[in-house]
């Protein structure tokens, strides 16, 4: 009877531990991802390329389009786009709600996530207030057990 | 009786080993993934999005439909649009008559392809006239498809200018 038990416990402690390795993989790694939205959030409020640098794949092709126009490359977002719109800006505070993220692949090594956004900020030049709502598409490769963004676009409108 | 828990015993050490089997793989596939930029329009996500744009330039509804995942999530104009027939019953029959007397010059398009995923970006300018308004624009896309029973379908696209 013993054995009867001890292999019904065994095979119940395998397929238990199979089902939780993956439930706990799956949510560390979206985690993972709200982490680095988090982060971008972060650097675009303060002017900060570090975020960026850290999470972005830096690759020949890469393209991150923002608001209509479109960055060749992590360096060229960083130093034309998000350095230098927090100096341009009295305050700005950007909001990314309701993120989904998908998994894809066979070893889910690829991810995109999607976003609501909001904008608002003040222009220091002109004084002009902005608020705008809009969305997110971010794309992530998993490499090395990183997960990297390898591409984002981002579009938003006045906020009515 | 005997022989009860045997089974239980095989099929419990063979269940192990299937899972580390599994571990395993996933640990060997995360060292050999490489990022694939070289991928272009030609592969077959490529033809999807080439002739996905062709039938809404020329209005081909059906045709233009049948490359959506049913359950497309499409970003268009601070819009969101989370189905297919949402899409294909509304703002696809303005993008076909908005399109259709455009001009659209490709100023950019890339595909990459990675196993059943791939994603395209294109970048392209709309020139034309509407309403009697000149228009003059660039267009921005990125889409994700995904390869599911051997097709290629857009399961996301976010259109901006």
């Amino acid at each position: 009877m013993n054995k009867y038990i001890t292999a019904i416990f065994v095979l119940m402690i395998s397929f238990t531990s199979i089902a939780h390795g993956n439930k706990d993989h799956g949510n560390k790694d979206k985690q993972a991802i709200v982490d680095i939205i988090t982060s971008i959030k972060y650097g675009w409020e303060n002017g900060d390329g570090t975020p960026f640098r850290k999470n972005f794949l830096d690759f020949k092709g890469a393209r991150y389009i923002e608001g209509g126009g479109q960055n060749k490359g992590l360096d060229s977002l960083v130093t034309h786009h998000v350095e230098p719109e927090k100096g341009a800006m009295e305050y700005m505070k950007l909001d990314f709600s309701d993120i989904e993220v998908h998994f894809e692949g066979k070893n889910k090594e690829f991810a995109w996530a999607i976003a609501d956004t909001r904008f608002k900020g003040k222009v220091k030049e002109s004084g002009r207030e902005l608020d705008k709502s809009g969305y997110q598409t971010f794309l992530f490769r998993k490499i090395d057990d990183e997960w990297k963004v390898v591409h984002s676009h981002s579009s938003g409108r006045d906020k009515k | 009786m005997k022989i009860i828990p045997i089974i239980i015993t095989i099929v419990s050490l063979v269940t192990l080993t299937m899972s580390n089997n599994s571990i395993a793989y996933t640990n060997d596939a995360k060292k050999l993934s490489s990022y694939d930029e070289n991928s272009g329009l030609q592969s077959d996500a490529g033809k999807v999005v080439i002739q996905f744009h062709q039938a809404i330039q020329k209005s081909y509804k059906q045709k233009a439909r049948s490359f959506l995942a049913e359950d497309v999530i499409i970003y268009e104009g601070g819009r969101v649009e989370r189905s297919a027939d949402d899409y294909a019953n509304h703002h696809m029959l303005a993008d076909m008559d908005y399109l259709a007397d455009m001009n659209i010059e490709i100023l950019e398009h890339r595909v990459t392809v990675s196993g059943d995923l791939a994603y395209s970006m294109s970048r392209t300018k709309l020139m034309g006239k509407v309403d009697g308004k000149k228009i003059e624009q660039e267009g921005m896309e990125t889409m994700i498809l995904l390869k599911k029973e051997g097709k290629w379908k857009i399961s996301h696209i976010h259109w901006s200018h």
